[in-house]
């Protein structure tokens, strides 16, 4: 079993985290998109605790007609939480793409889109001098479960050391609406998508796996002496490794004594 | 006499605004009557420098940002950290503390254990310091340590056994851990490893912290005062910048030297045999 964490003391942290990094920036304003699922809500939930809720927008990006449920509940949290709030369909941009370039793999649609919502994210920070908010949490992080460029991108991620058990636990906390507490995740590519159905496990078990293979440091033979199906433990172990891809920024061909990406070195908050 | 932990949210990679708040803290804390202020480590320059470092080491002798903050401790006494590049020994970096006393730099610790794994890197950017050695205060003989000196207890002994009555640690400690209580995991661990040591020494352990963020990671705060024998005296806020003036009676030291009588007993011989050989046998 994962331990619990302390949810009022995880908020503190992480409030503090987004006003910091906001203020090194010199933005007072948030902005996130808004699925209607439970990452995106505590995000929202966190952002208008450290920076008032008017400085954070969240922006609602359906494809059509699809998810309509999801699209009131992102609503219903955001209403509640007081924050501006914004709808942006993306239907034209997509179907005029795949238009000219059809598909049918669901995947690649549902990548693109997940881009498409990247881009009119950065677009509209840059409108509004904010920054984007990620919402991954540490369980898609480790397995990869995230379109890289897309849902990936962003400029801080408050929610990205916490399994998805945990922000489960710090969403209860936040009081993020009931109806959004008890749906089943998914990452919405296609009607019917749920998280758990298609990684094939409950993130019960995902993250006693992963937090076994990462604060455990186990192994995974200790993994499995320690009662987790083999061939769970293979299949998540395979997607970490996968993923690792996602994690990093992409290689650069090392040519010179000092290289960006090697051996130029400086913090992430250098001279902001 | 009061002690001031100085448990500041520094500037990275800002030397001049540091400067800035070292002198507000100091001017605040001369007016609470403080008669030693200790700042975190690398208060004068944020933590997570990494080829920063070179631009913001300065040489405690000559520099003039250093020098208006020697000039601040008329009549109190300082730990101020910094990157030091002494003329010297050009080119080397160290993570140092300095101890100033009534405008004069009485003592300078190189940090020797430099944290180089997950998420430190410090042995990447840093010289390593090679020593530990005690000095003379006007109120007592002090002992200097920086974060992770702290956590090697034989750090602690040699000053101890050089007849330390205050072990001072500058640290800039990043929050792990989230399961407990209202303070990061590793917040605890210090605490429990600065009381241990207040017993172990009978000493006065102080503990000055940071505040802030840098990069994502969270300084914890809580810094600390243990009188001898592990009484709390003071503990500055988690998590937020907060300036603690605490009042501290030297003469605990005797008083709990008198009662326990671990420094009376104490064997330095014994050990440095030991070490000797042990130190010889890995050599062999």
């Amino acid at each position: 079993m994962l331990p619990k964490i302390n949810a009022a003391f995880v908020e503190k942290v992480l409030v503090r985290f987004i006003r910091d990094e906001l203020g090194r920036c010199g933005c007072d304003t948030a902005i996130l998109g808004l699925s209607g699922g439970l990452d995106s809500a505590v995000c929202a939930a966190l952002a208008a605790r450290a920076l008032g809720p008017r400085n954070v927008l969240g922006l609602i990006m359906p494809y059509g007609k699809a998810f309509p449920q999801d699209v009131r509940d992102a609503g219903e949290a955001a209403r509640r939480l007081g924050i501006r709030r914004e709808t942006i369909d993306i239907a034209p941009q997509i179907d005029a793409f795949f238009a000219a370039h059809p598909t049918t793999d669901r995947v690649r649609r549902g990548n693109k889109m997940a881009r498409e919502r990247m881009s009119v994210l950065y677009d509209r920070s840059a409108g509004e001098g904010g920054l984007v908010l990620g919402t991954s949490n540490k369980t898609e992080l480790l397995i990869g479960y995230g379109t890289i460029y897309g849902d990936m991108a962003c400029a801080v991620n408050p929610v990205g050391d916490l399994y998805k058990t945990q922000v489960r636990q710090l969403a209860a906390h936040l009081r993020v609406p009931a109806a959004i507490r008890a749906k089943a995740p998914t990452a919405g590519l296609w009607p019917g998508q749920t998280d758990e159905g298609e990684i094939g496990l409950s993130y019960e078990k995902l993250d006693e796996i992963l937090y076994g293979l990462v604060e455990g440091r186990m192994n995974r033979k200790a993994l499995v002496a320690a009662g987790h199906q083999p061939a769970a433990v293979d299949r998540v172990l395979r997607k970490v490794r996968g993923s690792e891809f996602k994690r990093h920024l992409p290689p650069i061909a090392k040519l010179s004594p000092r290289s960006v990406g090697h051996d130029f070195l400086y913090p992430y908050d250098w001279s902001k | 006499m009061n002690i001031a932990l100085a448990q500041i949210a520094t500037r990275l990679g800002d030397v001049e605004a540091n400067v800035g708040l070292h002198l507000d803290v100091l001017e605040k804390a001369r007016k609470k009557k403080a008669g030693l202020v200790v700042f975190p480590e690398l208060g004068l320059t944020g933590y997570t420098l990494k080829d920063l470092v070179e631009d913001v080491a300065l040489d405690p002798a000559n520099d003039p940002r250093f020098r208006r903050i020697v000039a601040a401790t008329k009549g109190l006494s300082a730990v101020v950290g910094f990157v030091e590049e002494s003329p010297a020994e050009k080119g080397l970096f160290y993570n140092a503390a300095a101890f100033i006393h009534d405008g004069r730099v009485v003592h300078v610790h190189r940090k020797v254990f430099l944290p180089t794994n997950g998420m430190f890197e410090e042995a990447k950017f840093f010289a390593q310091g090679r020593e530990f050695r005690t000095f003379t205060a006007p109120w007592g003989r002090v002992g200097l340590l920086i974060c992770r000196d702290f956590l090697h207890y034989g750090a602690s002994y040699v000053h101890y056994a050089s007849g330390a009555d205050m072990i001072v640690c500058i640290s800039a400690a990043p929050g792990r851990g989230v399961e407990g209580g209202d303070a990061f995991a590793t917040s605890r661990m210090w605490e429990l490893m600065g009381e241990a040591m207040s017993v172990f020494s009978t000493a006065f352990v102080v503990y000055a912290n940071r505040a802030g963020l840098e990069d994502g990671v969270t300084f914890g705060g809580g810094s600390f005062v243990f009188a001898p024998g592990g009484r709390l005296v003071a503990r500055a806020a988690y998590l937020d910048p907060e300036v603690v003036v605490c009042p501290v009676d030297l003469s605990d030291v005797r008083e709990a030297r008198r009662k326990l009588l671990l420094k009376r007993d104490e064997k330095p011989e014994a050990i440095w045999r030991s070490l000797e050989r042990i130190v010889r046998a890995a050599e062999d």
